[in-house]
């Protein structure tokens, strides 16, 4: 048989296919369409996998793998619907074991607050640290803004500074994250923020720093939440960074990918850590209250996080 | 196409379940760096206009309106690709226009997942920045270069940069060509010069496949490309048929490929007639039949 005629004997199942393709996306339960779109198909795949014996022209062969390619997209979706169980395993089995156990998240953790405090140290007693180490001005801002007690301020400047805290903090976050892949960005970021951190939490500290006192009561509430998730988004990174070079015996990309499916639940727990550490400072550290409340509020999260990490990640034989 | 071995090329093939492989273009730097930059426009828009009702909502709701601002900020600067691509089928503005798509190295569509992940990653594959202080550009703090995601493409076959070597996804040129069927010529020589041809000819798929590419693509030469291009094929041919040296190649490649493709030699009167038809008065009995000559009546081969 002549190419000639085989095709004008399929150009009508063809052309027919490639309009489902449209159709099915719109109107997706049809069965009668379904049924005829996938028998469709099939026929296509098969006039594919013969275009070299029936000798078609590279043209129509061009068009028949656009054909098969978009058909075999419209069949093969994934599946979206969420699945609340299986987050919430996810939540509260695999994240806080992982979170437990992972070396990188507990050399994320340890290098981070090790910065933090060394920094803060270092500010403590050497005045010229802080102004060195932190961007030129902030210190002096934060000074100001410090300056006179908590007060009670306008309900809404508070949202205003919920969605700053929000958008600021957890991109820093993302960012943590991010570059971690790259390994040596993603710890200069990570250890580059606690350093700034600790440099402004050691120079508040000082004894001569009058705005030092309310700084403190402003920071503790929220403290816990926040520097355990940037540790946390900081510590994913690594991981993911990891991941290309200790394979575990993997290939690179597919160890790759499988690191990524462990992190980002872990990176998701950071957001999530973010988004409440910015609600708590923007809703309740700005009240002027007596700082034991606040520390209490401090004391109550960090055994809220000690709690998820330690008790539920504690690990235990998997039936 | 199995038989070509080792192809150099941007092809890449996807087996199914119904066991065939088909063939996707995947895309490289150039075509996704303009889609990046609508994208990125398209985004600056949207903040614009964000920032525009906020400022107007102010005077009413202050500090909402600055947090509406914040949030929207944040959402669009993290996760614009991240939800375009989730609920466009792995398209993003930026890339409809330029025609590409995101899609698993499966074959199958990205899922929600793989389209966050991928976008949050682009931040690594933006490195190394540099600062803008040196270029003497204050108002952006940090220029990307994006020479990583370059590396990175450049260093597998599916041009993928380090989000998606982790999301295993990849960026595909998605193509709509026309269902063309066979080549038709408007020239009757092609057809008066099949009879000519062995009666039993026979020719290895990859001669067929050959006429075939050049069939498709003459109506983009000269005449004179046309003769350059066909020599190759066409003057061993024409000593092995026996026929005249000085017969046109392209004609010889295109009676053949009439011969393989369209018709037996039953049909070739109604052919003939067919395209005189169309023709009618335009044909020059001198160039008629076999010679070198001008050779070529305008039109376009294509029915």
């Amino acid at each position: 048989m002549k190419v000639a005629v085989l095709l004008e004997q399929r150009r009508q199942n063809w052309l027919e296919l490639d309009r489902l393709c449209d159709q099915v996306r719109r109107r997706k339960h049809e069965a009668e369409l379904v049924v005829r779109f996938a028998s469709l198909y099939r026929a296509a795949c098969a006039d594919l996998a013969l275009a070299d014996a029936y000798q078609l022209p590279p043209g129509t062969v061009q068009y028949l793998h656009q054909l098969v390619g978009r058909a075999h997209n419209q069949l093969y979706r994934s599946r979206r619907r969420l699945d609340l169980a299986r987050l919430g395993r996810t939540l509260l089995v695999d994240v806080p074991r992982r979170i437990f156990r992972d070396r990188c998240v507990q050399i994320a953790l340890l290098l981070f607050w090790a910065t933090f405090l060394g920094s803060a140290a270092m500010a403590y007693f050497d005045a010229d640290w802080g102004l060195q180490v932190v961007p030129p001005g902030m210190i002096e801002m934060l000074e100001d803004s410090f300056d006179e007690p908590l007060s009670m301020r306008d309900p809404q400047a508070n949202f205003a500074m919920a969605g700053f805290y929000i958008q600021h903090n957890t991109t820093i976050g993302l960012r943590c994250f991010a570059s971690g892949i790259l390994i040596v960005p993603g710890l200069y970021e990570t250890l580059y923020n606690a350093l700034v951190l600790g440099a402004c939490f050691g120079y508040m500290a000082r004894p001569g720093v009058a705005a030092g006192g309310n700084f403190y009561e402003f920071v503790t509430a929220h403290g816990p939440f926040e520097l355990t998730a940037i540790a946390l988004a900081a510590g994913a990174g690594l991981r993911l960074g990891l991941g290309w070079i200790n394979t575990g015996g993997l290939t690179r990309a597919a160890s790759l990918r499988k690191t990524a499916t462990d992190t980002v639940p872990l990176m998701g727990v950071s957001g999530a850590l973010f988004f409440l550490a910015a609600l708590i400072e923007a809703f309740f550290s700005p009240l002027p209250l007596p700082y034991s409340i606040k520390a209490g509020v401090a004391v109550v999260t960090g055994v809220i996080l000690f709690l998820y990490i330690v008790v539920l990640g504690f690990p235990r034989r998997v039936r | 196409m199995s038989s070509v071995p080792c192809q150099i090329d941007s092809v890449i093939e996807i087996a199914t379940p119904e066991n065939i492989a088909f063939q996707y273009r995947v895309a490289g730097p150039f075509r996704r760096l303009p889609a990046y930059l609508i994208d990125l426009a398209i985004r600056v828009a949207i903040l614009f206009v964000v920032a525009l009702v906020c400022s107007v909502l102010s005077i009413a709701i202050g500090g909402i309106s600055a947090a509406v601002w914040l949030l929207a900020y944040f959402v669009v600067s993290w996760f614009y690709g991240g939800l375009f691509e989730t609920f466009m089928h792995g398209q993003t503005p930026g890339k409809r226009v330029l025609g590409i798509r995101v899609m698993s190295t499966s074959g199958r569509p990205i899922n929600g997942y793989q389209a966050v992940l991928r976008n949050i990653l682009r931040v690594a594959d933006m490195g190394p920045v540099i600062s803008a202080e040196a270029v003497g550009l204050p108002p952006i703090p940090l220029i990307p270069t994006f020479l990583v995601g370059l590396c990175s493409m450049a260093l597998n076959r599916r041009f993928q940069r380090l989000g998606d070597l982790v999301c295993h996804t990849m960026v595909v040129v998605e193509e709509r060509p026309w269902l063309s069927g066979v080549v038709r010529f408007d020239d009757p020589r092609a057809f008066e010069l099949a009879s000519y041809l062995p009666a039993d000819l026979q020719v290895r798929r990859s001669m067929a496949r050959a006429i075939a590419h050049y069939a498709e693509r003459r109506r983009f030469f000269s005449v004179s490309r046309r003769r350059e291009v066909a020599q190759h094929l066409a003057e061993p041919l024409l000593k092995q048929f026996g026929l005249p040296a000085n017969t046109s190649y392209d004609l010889l490649l295109c009676s053949m490929y009439y011969r393989l493709f369209i018709a037996d030699r039953g049909d070739d009167e109604t052919h003939a007639a067919r395209a005189k038809a169309a023709l009618g008065h335009r044909m020059s009995p001198f160039a008629y039949p076999l010679q070198r000559g001008p050779a070529d009546p305008t039109g376009s081969p294509f029915r």
